[in-house]
């Protein structure tokens, strides 16, 4: 019987025999560590092997994407403690300028099919969307992979998900990846990597694919892939979702699988609005918004964020005159990076603020005191609109 | 194993609540984030903590952000074991980095309640409680092997010394 997508990968960076269930020790292609966990990271190293090189420079990095550039001293400080120990060490910083870290490594052709990436970043099995394990983990397993190259890792079963139906036009990946987070929540894809089929997920973009990869995490999922081939392994469950009536999706705090339809809590009166994060910081997702924001205004008394996921994507949205619509509409358009998602630099909330966001977690005090939903940049972007969570057909 | 008071939770808890993200830019001594464990689900939580005491949870406990305080926080908090139904893996692999035991009994979890005093064999796989003794299947022997260590690195170490040692005394 072929092996799964996860299967086959680590089999290709493992001695061991891959089965799922197993232990095996694997060869990391990539490893990495962001302002968050990094210093951690670097304190973890310094303990534990001193001077000693790390075992291969040309494969280490670090990725400043959380609090970019720093906000307050903490920051600043722990920034600079990777940046000396980058220095003394001869490894690259994508420093902050340069974005969010899972990006990068996918712009910069460091993640690519069949590759082994792992960094301080739970978000990381985003890597899935271009067919590389991707995995987030603690600081001293990146310590570990930093001195070694290496790490151990339990093979996971595989789920396989079958996406049936084809959604409608007006709907779409972030409304897909809702949908299918309320259906499997986070106990059927738990601690599975998963693989999805059908003509919906096939036919996703990139930043499509990034969009559903990312939220495997909220799953509770290891991985999620979306193979070319057809299925012809074994699988340890199979799911079919019917997604021919979909229509827009929202999380409402304070839980990402929290799902419904928006037309169910339409109306609810906003105060912000979030646009970026790994989950919908692409070129497409601001293009989407800027589709229904231009020549509009956002409603007084509502701020709406947008944070490039990179400069590169930065440099496409200021090439194709989207950041312009975004600016003319009252946005407030800040550098590259995980914006509010992380409690971080762009977004955070007070008490009774009402935020509608593209992110990918909601949870009580992520992005501070107030509640935050989840959608899409076309959900958002309407809503900000009319200051009060709407439908962009309702408009 | 000597007996700890339970702390019971329910699904999904998050590291977020277990280890606030504004603290996490601040690299705290262990007491200091001993002082932060679950602030935002259960504030009396780090008042009252015992050593020895046990964290009971739902499924997927550790869910979120790979921050590895969610697992230090607890164990400097003096947490002896966390019981849930299951656990997010990169929070598992933290607390077993950290050496903090970690065990999936779906039947414990359902039949224990805050502030019962209850006991852990990790050896034979058993949760002794009010209500009953509760098995559960051992961690795998690699696993086991890392937690005895005290966490990863220790354990390569161990191994490295270990191997070295056998080779010295093969030239001997």
């Amino acid at each position: 019987m072929p092996k799964t997508v996860i299967e086959k990968i680590i089999q290709s960076h493992t001695h061991d025999e891959v089965a799922p269930g197993k232990i095996v020790w694997m060869d990391l292609d990539i490893r990495s560590a962001r302002d968050f966990g990094g210093p951690n990271v670097v304190k973890n190293y310094g303990r534990e092997y001193g001077d000693e090189p790390v075992e291969d420079k040309t494969k280490t990095f670090f990725t400043f994407d959380l609090c970019v550039p720093a906000c307050s001293l903490k920051y600043a400080e722990n920034q600079q403690v990777c940046r000396d120990f980058s220095g003394k060490q001869g490894i690259k910083v994508f420093d902050v300028d340069q974005g969010i870290g899972s990006h990068v490594l996918i712009e910069e052709g460091l993640a690519s099919a069949g590759t082994t990436v792992v960094g301080t970043d739970s978000h990381l099995n985003i890597l899935g969307a271009v067919d590389c394990f991707g995995q987030g983990m603690g600081d001293v397993d990146i310590t570990f992979a930093f001195k070694t190259g290496k790490t151990w890792f339990e093979v996971p079963e595989t789920l396989r998900v079958d996406i049936t139906g084809k959604s409608p036009p007006e709907t779409t990946a972030k409304d897909l990846t809702l949908y299918i987070l309320k259906q499997l929540g986070t106990k059927k894809a738990a601690l599975k990597a998963v693989e999805f089929f059908g003509e919906g997920v096939r036919d996703l973009s990139l930043a499509g694919r990034i969009t559903l990869c990312s939220m495997v995490t909220e799953m509770a999922g290891i991985i999620g892939f979306i193979p070319e081939a057809m299925p012809d392994s074994e699988y340890a469950n199979s799911v079919s979702i019917d997604v021919s009536g979909l229509t827009p999706q929202i999380a409402a705090p304070s839980s990402p699988e929290n799902v419904f339809a928006v037309s169910e809590l339409k109306d609810t009166e906003i105060d912000s609005g979030f646009i970026g994060s790994c989950t919908n910081g692409r070129t497409e997702d601001f293009a989407a918004a800027a589709r229904i924001l231009k020549e509009h205004k956002v409603k007084e008394g509502v701020m709406l964020k947008v944070v490039p996921a990179t400069r590169r994507v930065y440099r496409e949205l200021l090439d194709q005159g989207i950041l312009e619509t975004l600016f003319s509409c009252g946005a407030i358009i800040s550098n590259p990076g995980c914006g509010g998602c992380a409690e971080g630099h762009i977004g955070l909330t007070g008490e009774g603020e009402v935020q509608i966001s593209t992110g990918n977690r909601n949870f009580a005090g992520k992005q501070g005191r107030g509640k935050t939903y989840l959608a899409s940049p076309e959900v958002v972007a309407a809503s900000c609109l009319a200051g009060r969570i709407i439908r962009p057909e309702d408009l | 194993m000597s007996k700890g008071k339970v702390w019971k939770y329910g699904d999904d808890v998050n590291t977020d609540v277990i280890f606030p993200g504004k603290y996490t830019y601040s690299v705290l001594d262990p007491a200091e984030m001993a002082k932060h464990a679950l602030e935002d689900l259960d504030p009396e939580f780090a008042h009252k903590v015992k050593p020895g005491d046990i964290v009971v949870a739902g499924k997927n406990f550790g869910c979120g952000s790979s921050r590895e305080q969610a697992a230090t926080c607890l164990k400097f908090a003096g947490v002896q074991a966390v019981i849930a139904k299951s656990f997010a893996r990169i929070f598992f692999r933290n607390a077993i980095n950290q050496g903090l035991p970690v065990v999936q009994c779906s039947e414990a979890v359902d039949n224990v309640e805050s502030g019962e005093k209850i006991s852990i064999d990790f050896a034979a796989g058993q949760i002794k409680g009010e209500k009953g003794i509760f098995t559960f299947a051992p961690l795998p022997e690699f696993i086991l092997r890392i937690l005895d260590s005290g966490g990863l690195i220790p354990y390569i170490k161990k191994k490295k010394i270990e191997r070295e040692k056998n080779l010295g005394d093969k030239n001997a």
